[in-house]
């Protein structure tokens, strides 16, 4: 039957706004790339606001098997490469009576000039 | 790196499967799953996905006979849906499929064979504008207490598929309510025009959940679902929720239920109904209900008719 080779399987994705990162939607069969954009169109951006698609062929990805998703459990003793194992220097900051620059204050900082 | 995977027998990989199940964590398509859960969830989805399609055949069936432009571009955005519901949804049954080497080709077959059944509700006639709306109404309201069910499933696909798909059911709802609402706030004609659709589906609505127990058909899957967990409640719960949610709704609308006999026990917090006719369900499995062989024709000749345009497509790669 034509079916078993006629179609190809494409992952999809998509962004809302110009400024947002790429999100897998779903996927979908369709013979080439042309028309996985016209059906990624009719599946999945029926409603939602979208500013880019972006369709990939399955046989395009590398993705990981059962066995290498175990090899990325992080194993819970890293707090030197994360802000919270410096957490304690809020409170010797306070005896300087200063304030700690935090992760909330430090991301505050960009945007425009004042 | 890849010899953890030689090293772990069918046990190790069955008892590592249930803790991931048991913990939430989410099955994928390419993970290690037993044979019962593969060919669990390719019966629940297969059907599920040709429901879907079968299901806006008897709500096309009143797109061109819609009261207004308004209600046609309504309704046909609706039928549009659940033809892409079953789009994705077959996309989740075929990647299941995989190790059979089967493809959406084959669920076809196995629909026109009659292999591949599809919901019982999607058998009987539409035969006024007032079951086009009790359809979207309450038929998805029904369908809406069983997909939000399995929101959580264990099988990733299936339930993020299910999020895209609840999220636009709520659209479904709402538009078979402005229909309804409508009829019933209009004339005598058009309230007893509900009334009749109301009484015609009810038993219908009843035998969509299944039966409490397997003793009443001989067999049921929810066992199998709720251990995986695929579904978390029982086809009962499931039907009392649905009446909880509708039955105050549809008295508030001046209608009457259809079993006059039906009360809520304040004690035993549950609904006491009269048991549907549960033949209706045998029937509509061997494909005898009223409209079951117009709506299979029409797909298969739409099927046969269109594929000169898979044929004309399959030639432009390689
Ligand atoms: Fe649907
Ligand atoms: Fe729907």
């Amino acid at each position: 039957m034509s079916e078993k080779t006629f179609y190809q399987e494409y992952e999809v994705f998509s962004k809302r706004t110009p400024s947002s990162g790429f999100q897998h939607q779903f996927s979908l069969l369709a013979p080439n790339e042309d028309m996985a954009m016209i059906m990624a169109q009719e599946n999945f951006m029926r409603r939602e606001p979208v500013a880019d698609i972006w369709v990939v062929n399955r046989k395009h990805i590398r993705g990981m098997n059962e066995e290498e998703k175990l090899t990325l459990n992080r194993l819970d003793n890293k707090e030197y490469r994360t802000a919270k194992g410096y957490g304690y220097l809020k409170k010797k900051w306070r005896k300087y009576e200063q304030q700690m620059l935090d992760e909330k204050e430090i991301m505050s900082w960009g945007g425009k000039k004042k | 790196m890849t010899n953890l995977a030689l090293a772990a027998t069918e046990e190790e990989k069955m008892e590592r499967f249930m803790e991931k199940i048991e913990k939430g964590i989410k099955i994928e398509a390419d993970d290690w799953m037993p044979e019962e859960y593969r060919t669990t969830l390719i019966k629940l989805i297969s059907m599920h996905g040709m429901s879907e399609i079968m299901g806006a055949l008897p709500e096309k069936e009143w797109v061109p006979k819609a009261p207004s432009l308004h209600r046609k571009l309504g309704i046909m955005a609706k039928v549009q849906d659940e033809m892409g519901h079953g789009q994705l949804l077959l996309r989740v049954a075929e990647d299941l499929l995989k190790p059979y080497g089967k493809t959406r080709g084959d669920l076809m077959q196995d629909l026109f064979t009659g292999k591949l059944k599809f919901h019982n509700v999607f058998h009987a006639e539409t035969r006024t504008w007032g079951d086009a709306g009790l359809i979207g109404w309450l038929v998805d309201g029904a369908a809406i207490i069983t997909q939000t069910d399995m929101l959580n499933a264990s099988y990733g696909p299936y339930a993020r598929a299910l999020h895209r798909i609840c999220a636009e059911e709520v659209f479904h709802a709402q538009h078979g309510e402005a229909i309804i609402m409508a009829l019933a706030e209009g004339t005598d004609e058009q309230r007893a025009m509900i009334q009749d659709a109301l009484n015609r589906w009810w038993n219908s609505l009843l035998v969509f959940f299944g039966p409490a127990a397997k003793e009443t058909l001989g067999t049921s899957k929810q066992d199998v679902t709720i251990k995986y967990k695929i579904r978390t409640k029982t086809n009962e719960q499931l039907r009392q929720d649905f009446f909880t949610k509708y039955v105050p709704r549809i008295l508030s609308l001046g209608l009457e239920l259809p079993d006059k006999t039906m009360h809520y026990n304040e004690e035993k917090e549950v609904w006491v109904y009269q048991e549907p006719d549960w033949s209706e369900l045998k029937a509509v499995a061997r494909n005898e209900g009223a409209r079951s062989q117009a709506r299979l024709n029409l797909r298969r000749t739409s099927y046969q008719t269109n594929a000169w345009v898979r044929d004309a497509l399959a030639a432009t790669i390689s």
